[in-house]
C-alpha cells in the first residue's frame, strides 16, 4: 500500500452568498443564502513512500484544502483517505507524529521567544529523544546556517532566516512525510537555491517523502520528479515531470550567432524543412521539433551555410507548460497515451 | 508523565511571553488598580451612611471582598481570550492542528501558564490596597483559606471554561469583539464582581443562582470571609466543580462540531 492513498476525496465548503449593495446586504442579514462550492472534488492520488511531488495549480485550485485533508486539519466531505495507515482526520494527534509541515506564509515558530527556545518546544510536543533531537538540531544548525540567529525572537529576524528556522521545526522529528505549502515564497535566489538543495538532499538522504505546492517552478524542477496539476478541484494532470517535458514540449530553439549576414536566407530555410527560422540581424533561431530532428543535424546544416560564432540552445521551460495547461490551451487528456501527439487548442 | 510534559513547556512558554509583553502587563494592572481603588471609595461612601453592617457585610469585610473580587479578574486576562479567538480568526489553528496535541489542552497550558504570576503580582498590589485601606477582614479560620485557594482554583477552571466556549464562536462570526465584551458585562453582573449577590432582588438571584458565574467570584470570596456554614460551602464548592468540567466538557463538544463544519480560513 502507497504512503498516501486518496480515493473519491472530496470537501466541499458552503459559502454565503450578498446580492449587491445594501439591500443585497439587509436581505442578507435576514435570510443567509449559501452556495456549496467543491474546493476538491473527487480526486484519486497515489504516493508512494520516498516521492517527490510537485502540487500545482492556479489559486484557488484546490492545493491547500487538499493538504489540509491529508494533514488531519480538514475533515474531508466524502471519499477514502489513508496517510501511512492512519485515517489523518481520526487520527489526527498520531497523524501529526508523522508530518512535518511548512507554511511559506505563517510561521510554526513562537513569535516572541528566541528560535532556539520553539525548538525545545518542539522536543517536548513530539517527545523526540533528547540524543536524536540534539543530534538532529546540530546537523540542521549546521547545514541550514541557523546559528547567527538562534537567540533571536521569531518575529525579529528576516524572512528568509524564518523559512529556514521554519524547516528545521517541521523536521526535528525525523517525520516521514514533509508538506510545503509555498516554502519559498517571497524569498530571494540564493536563500530559495538553499532551501532546494536542502529539501533535494532530505529525499535522497533521508528519503523523506516530499509534497510540495508552489508558484515557482524552480521549485519543482530541482526538487520534484512528479507532478500532479489540479484545477477547480479535479486533478488534471498527474505524471512524471521528464515525461511531461517530452510530450508536451516537444519544441526546441537553436540561437545561432552569425560572423556576417547570411547570403541566403532561403538556402538556409530550405535546407531545414518543418523548422521555424528566424533572423535578426546577425542572429538566427531555428525551432525544430525535437523528435524529428536532433540539434546536432540543425547546427550542422546552419554551418555548412554560414559561418557561426557561437550557440545555445532553449530547453522547454515547464513554465511554459505549465501556463498553457492552466489557460487550458493544453489538453491533457492524451497523457495516458505516449505516442499521441499533444493536441494544442489555440484560445 | 512524559504525555504532559510538552503541556507543562507550553505553560511555561505562556509565561515567558507575559514577561516579553510587560507595558501590556503593567496597563492591564493600573486598570484594574484604579477600578479596585474606584470601588473601594464608592464601598466607602455607602458604608459612611450606615457604619455597622450592610447586607451581613461589614466594612473590613467588604474590602476583602472586593479585594477578592480584583484577585480573582486578575487572573487569566482578556489576553487569552483574545489569542484564541484571533488564532481561529485569523487561521492560525491550523498550525495547532498540525501538532500532536490536544487543542483544548494546549490552550488551557497557555491560559494557566501565567497565573501564578497574575496572582502574586495581585497579590502584592491587593497587600498595599488593603494598607492603604486600613486593613481588611482576614480569614477567621486558617481552613477558610484552604479552601478558598481550592474555590479560587475551580473559579480559574470555570472561566477558561467559559473564555474557551466564547472564543468558539470565532468560528463562527466575525464579532468575536461584541462577544467578549457582552461576556465580561454579564459576568460582572452575576458573578458578584460588581455588587455582593445578596443585595440583589430575590428573582435576580434566582438566576445568579443558575448561572456559572457565582462560581466565579462569589462563591470563592464567601469562602473566604467563612461566610457560608460547612454543608453550604460544599454544595456551592460542588457547584463550582459541575460547571467547571461541565464548560470543559461542552467546550470540546463545539470544538468538534467546528472542526468538521467550519472551513479554517486562509491558506
Amino acid at each position: 500500500m502507497a504512503l498516501i492513498e486518496a480515493h473519491g476525496l472530496t470537501k466541499k465548503f458552503r459559502q454565503a452568498v450578498k446580492e449587491p449593495g445594501l439591500i443585497g446586504s439587509l436581505k442578507h442579514f435576514f435570510t443567509r443564502q449559501y452556495r456549496d462550492r467543491l474546493a476538491v472534488d473527487h480526486i484519486d492520488l497515489s504516493v508512494e513512500a520516498g516521492e517527490s511531488v510537485a502540487y500545482l495549480g492556479p489559486n484557488g485550485a484546490g492545493k491547500s484544502t487538499t493538504i489540509k485533508m491529508l494533514t488531519g486539519i480538514l475533515v474531508p466531505t466524502s471519499g477514502s483517505l489513508v496517510v501511512n495507515g492512519l485515517v489523518p482526520y481520526e487520527k489526527r494527534q498520531q497523524n501529526a507524529r508523522n508530518i512535518g509541515v511548512v507554511f511559506g506564509q505563517r510561521t510554526q515558530l513562537w513569535w516572541d521567544i528566541p528560535v532556539i527556545e520553539s525548538f525545545n518546544l518542539a522536543r517536548d510536543m513530539y517527545e523526540i529523544p533528547v540524543k536524536r533531537y540534539k543530534e538532529n538540531l546540530a546537523q540542521f544548525t549546521e547545514i541550514l546556517g541557523l546559528d547567527e540567529f538562534m537567540n533571536v525572537p521569531a518575529g525579529k529576524i528576516s524572512l528568509g532566516q524564518r523559512m529556514r528556522a521554519d524547516l528545521c521545526m517541521a523536521l526535528l522529528h525525523d517525520p516521514k512525510t514533509l508538506y510545503l505549502d509555498e516554502p519559498t515564497i517571497g524569498l530571494d535566489i540564493a536563500v530559495k537555491d538553499s532551501i532546494r538543495r536542502f529539501i533535494r538532499s532530505l529525499v535522497v538522504e533521508r528519503g523523506t517523502t516530499v509534497m510540495l505546492t508552489t508558484h515557482d517552478l524552480g521549485d519543482i524542477e530541482d526538487i520534484c520528479k512528479r507532478i500532479v496539476i489540479i484545477d477547480n478541484g479535479k486533478i488534471i494532470h498527474d505524471g512524471d515531470l521528464a515525461k511531461l517535458k517530452d510530450t508536451y514540449a516537444r519544441d526546441r530553439v537553436i540561437h545561432f550567432q552569425l560572423a556576417r549576414p547570411p547570403e541566403s536566407m532561403a538556402a538556409i530555410c530550405a535546407a531545414l524543412p518543418a523548422c521555424e527560422t528566424t533572423t535578426d540581424g546577425l542572429r538566427l533561431s531555428v525551432r525544430f521539433d525535437r523528435f524529428r530532428l536532433t540539434a546536432g543535424e540543425i547546427a550542422a546544416a546552419v554551418m555548412s551555410r554560414v559561418e557561426v560564432i557561437d550557440f545555445r540552445i532553449d530547453e522547454p521551460e515547464v513554465e511554459d507548460l505549465i501556463r498553457k495547461v492552466y489557460l487550458g490551451q493544453l489538453s491533457l487528456e492524451s497523457t495516458d497515451s505516449d505516442t499521441a501527439a499533444p493536441s494544442l487548442v489555440e484560445a | 508523565m512524559g504525555r504532559y510534559r510538552k503541556y507543562a513547556s507550553i505553560a511555561r512558554t505562556s509565561l515567558e511571553i507575559t514577561f516579553v509583553y510587560r507595558a501590556g502587563f503593567v496597563l492591564n494592572m493600573l486598570g484594574t488598580i484604579f477600578y479596585v481603588v474606584a470601588m473601594f471609595y464608592l464601598w466607602q461612601t455607602i458604608f459612611l451612611g450606615s457604619p455597622n453592617a450592610l447586607g451581613g457585610f461589614t466594612w473590613p469585610e467588604m474590602k476583602a471582598y472586593l479585594l477578592v473580587s480584583f484577585l480573582l479578574n486578575s487572573l487569566m486576562t482578556w489576553f487569552a481570550e483574545w489569542n484564541m479567538s484571533m488564532d481561529i480568526k485569523e487561521g492560525r489553528v491550523a498550525t495547532d492542528l498540525a501538532r500532536p496535541m490536544d487543542f483544548q489542552a494546549s490552550r488551557m497550558a497557555t491560559a494557566f501558564g501565567p497565573v501564578p504570576f497574575e496572582f502574586s503580582s495581585a497579590l502584592v498590589v491587593g497587600a498595599i490596597v488593603a494598607t492603604v485601606f486600613g486593613g481588611i477582614a482576614l480569614p477567621a479560620d486558617p481552613l477558610h483559606l484552604v479552601v478558598f485557594l481550592f474555590s479560587a482554583f475551580l473559579a480559574t477552571l470555570i472561566k477558561f471554561g467559559l473564555v474557551y466556549c466564547v472564543s468558539m464562536t470565532a468560528f463562527w462570526t466575525t464579532g468575536i469583539d461584541g462577544i467578549m465584551v457582552g461576556r465580561v458585562a454579564i459576568q460582572n453582573i452575576f458573578s458578584g464582581a460588581l455588587i455582593p449577590l445578596v443585595f440583589f432582588p430575590d428573582w435576580l438571584r434566582a438566576i445568579a443562582a443558575v448561572l456559572p458565574f457565582q462560581g466565579m467570584i462569589s462563591t470563592p470570596a464567601l469562602t473566604y470571609l467563612g461566610k457560608m456554614d460547612g454543608p453550604t460551602t460544599a454544595l456551592m464548592i460542588c457547584i463550582q466543580a459541575v460547571w467547571a468540567v461541565g464548560l470543559i466538557l461542552l467546550g470540546r463538544l463545539v470544538w468538534r462540531g467546528a472542526v468538521r463544519a467550519v472551513t479554517i480560513n486562509g491558506g
